[in-house]
């Protein structure tokens, strides 16, 4: 087995190509997932039995099935219903409504962890829901909920990997076009493994070093 | 006169530290067949150290501990103590039972089987025949009818005799008692203190950490009162209570009955 | 027009591609239990090199997408062993060492979480260690870490979807066929969707009932 190195000079802008489109992919699903949870994780604490059900039931079907199905979902049956998207837009609103799911089941846990006393002094000083929300809840769940967060935006950066099946040209497929056009296989593996495996890393550090700054004022 | 008979028990000079800590200071001690030896100190002062040092449950630093005439825990290297293989120190400890402050029985299985398993594990007897025994063991301590029991409904009383049982099964020639009592609510400490006066009215070599003074007072056969990792002052029972030589132990001994005549 | 009885013909293989998703699945999380109770206990009580070799094979595969593993699986170790292997055996035994990495840490957390008292009461009746181990300690933590296994099952039992890519016909694989010869994407995708949330929820079942059934035996 060799390891030719010159490959890299070769594929380098191919390579990066794919790259940025990892990164356009997790820069844009992982705010849109957290935006999504947020919403459900809100609508379900409202009492209105119908949304809580439809809540519920969302986050059932995303965790009971393969993101791959999502995925094909979007793309492939999308036009079923008059609407055909293309293969970053399905993957990014794929993996958004997907990760949108597991941030809504860490946010409602977060909310549950807030004593109703606190809500209860701060209504009757007079906060309006939405202070009693920004001022009040989403600080002091801050600690409980950046663990577990960082931990979904780590899956979200893996999962974009998967993109890769759906013909977006992020790292994944650019590795895999090169082993077809070179029949190098260490070279883009190497690469890509190293690539991703850094991308963890440092959202890893950069998490650790958020939760230390979120628990700093307790 | 004829002599001593061996100890069953030596400890010479031993010392344990953790990093710069220094826990245990040259102590030194014998233990003699059906003795009751007490241990007795404020909190800190390294008796349940010392104990756990005898189990080997941690390795000492420096000195020699001898179960039976058998060196514990490491093997004489050109000279070096080396530290000795699982299988030989188990051996070695085989002698010796424990009886934890947090009783330690293994919520997963019944209290029959609590008793039973090592029978079966360790001396490779029949499950049937193990649980025989178990069952005359748990009767011993007052348990029969609790066999069939799992350990988290009975009372800390009732598990702490399960584990004496646990102990006893496996027939040790010294029973070490790791402050026996002190997790227990004080109505039930009196039913585990009958059970350890039983074995020991029965000739059990026992090594009790306790700060149930009565409890040494009347049964321990000689008395060691331990302070910041060294023994201060040992001595037949009745001599150490009723005649306390050293500043320490008078201390000691003194805020012990202000408290509990004040308990009173 | 949507029209479902176009997935009758397909009915015997979609289920048994849902048999195949579940002996992969089934097979790697057996396999990956074993592996990670090894790793987990030698990562607590190993040699310091062996814990960082362990903690070295914990972090490639948590911190790169399975994706990438399996094609790498596929691709680069046949040609760099030599030998032919089958793509069901690649496919189960990536998916079994993943999952061993993420088991791992769960049973870590579940040793580190039993009292030590167990272990050395066990010990001074003369247990020997490994027996301890497995009498002991192991179906203790087997008891506390049962809902985040579960999770972990379920989590592999949807991750099985990707094997579809390295030539294994499960689930996904045989919905894609059907697909590419009828265009009936919608029908096709939609139906495996719901078999797949027929299986996850019977994991989940199954996992509900062992959690009740050991919490009675204690």
């Amino acid at each position: 087995m060799s390891f030719d190195p010159s490959l890299y000079i070769q594929y380098g802008p191919a390579l990066l190509n794919g790259f940025l489109y990892t990164v356009l992919s997790l820069a844009l699903a992982n705010p849109l997932a957290i935006l999504v949870g947020l919403v459900i994780a809100l609508l379900q604490s409202l009492s209105l039995p119908p949304l809580r059900w439809a809540c519920r039931s969302y986050i059932h079907f995303i965790r009971g099935t393969p993101l791959l199905i999502q995925l094909f979902l979007l793309y492939y049956c999308g036009p079923t219903v008059g609407v055909r998207l293309d293969a970053l837009t399905a993957g990014v609103l794929g993996l958004g409504a997907n990760g949108g799911a597991y941030f809504a089941e860490i946010f409602r846990a977060g909310f549950e962890s807030i004593p109703k006393g606190q809500v209860e002094a701060a209504r009757m000083l007079g906060l309006t829901p939405w202070q009693v929300l920004t001022r009040v809840k989403l600080p002091q769940m801050l600690v409980l909920i950046t663990p577990p967060s960082v931990n979904q935006v780590i899956i979200i950066v893996k999962e974009t990997a998967i993109l890769s099946i759906l013909t977006v040209p992020e790292l994944t497929k650019a590795a895999i076009r090169m082993v077809g056009e070179t029949s190098a296989i260490i070279e883009p593996y190497v690469a890509l493994a190293a690539a991703f495996w850094l991308l963890v890393e440092a959202t890893s550090r950069l998490g650790r070093r958020l939760e230390r700054r979120v628990a700093r004022h307790l | 006169m004829t002599a001593a008979p061996a100890p069953i028990i030596r400890v010479e000079h031993l010392f344990k530290r953790f990093g710069a800590l220094e826990v245990l200071r040259d102590v030194s001690l014998t233990v003699a067949r059906s003795e009751v030896l007490c241990v007795i100190g404020p909190s800190g002062s390294g008796k349940s150290t010392l104990l756990r040092a005898i189990a080997f449950l941690e390795p000492y630093s420096t000195g020699r501990i001898y179960i039976e005439d058998t060196l514990l825990g490491f093997v004489e290297q050109n000279g070096k103590l080396v530290p000795d293989r699982p299988r030989n120190i188990d051996r070695t400890r085989r002698h010796l039972g424990m009886v934890f402050q947090q009783f330690n029985l293994w919520p997963h299985m019944t209290t029959l089987r609590n008793v039973s398993e090592a029978l079966v594990l360790v001396k490779r007897i029949a499950r049937g025949a193990a649980e025989e025994t178990a069952r005359t063991m748990l009767a011993k301590v007052g348990l029969a009818d609790k066999a069939d029991t799992y350990p988290s409904r009975l009372s800390g009383g009732q598990q702490q005799r399960v584990a004496i049982a646990r102990a006893l099964a496996m027939e040790p020639q010294v029973l070490l008692f790791d402050e026996p009592t002190s997790s227990l609510d004080p109505e039930l400490v009196g039913e585990v203190l009958q059970v350890m006066k039983q074995l020991a009215a029965e000739g059990m070599t026992m090594i009790v950490v306790t700060h149930e003074m009565g409890f040494a007072a009347e049964v321990a056969d000689r008395v060691l009162f331990m302070d910041a990792g060294a023994i201060v002052e040992h001595g037949p029972a009745n001599q150490l209570f009723r005649t306390p030589h050293s500043e320490r132990l008078k201390q000691f001994l003194q805020t012990w009955k202000e408290r509990n005549l004040i308990g009173l | 027009m949507l029209d479902f009885t176009e997935v009758l013909p397909y009915a015997w293989p979609l289920l048994i591609g849902a048999g195949m998703t579940l002996v992969v699945s089934g097979a790697a999380i057996v396999l990956g239990m074993a592996v990670g109770l090894l790793l987990s206990i030698g990562a607590l009580t190993g040699h310091p090199v062996m814990r960082r070799l362990i903690a070295a094979y914990i972090s490639f595969f948590r911190g790169t997408p399975l994706l990438v593993q399996l094609l790498i699986s596929f691709y680069f170790l046949p040609a760099l062993l030599g030998i032919n292997v089958p793509p069901l055996v690649s496919a189960v035994g990536t998916l079994a060492l993943n999952t061993s990495a993420f088991q791992a840490e769960i049973y870590r957390g579940g040793f580190l979480a039993l009292p030590h008292g167990q272990f050395e009461a066990a010990r001074m009746l003369g247990i020997g260690v490994w027996q301890a181990r497995r009498r002991i300690l192991i179906p203790q933590v087997m008891r506390l870490v049962l809902p985040p296994l579960t999770n972990e099952a379920t989590s592999i039992l949807k991750s099985s979807s990707l094997v579809s890519v390295v030539a294994v016909t499960e689930l996904m694989r045989v919905s894609e066929q059907a697909v590419s010869i009828t265009f009936r994407a919608t029908e096709f995708y939609v139906t495996a969707a719901l078999i797949y949330l027929v299986l996850t929820s019977l994991l989940a079942w199954i996992g509900k009932r062992f959690e009740l059934q050991l919490a009675r035996s204690v």
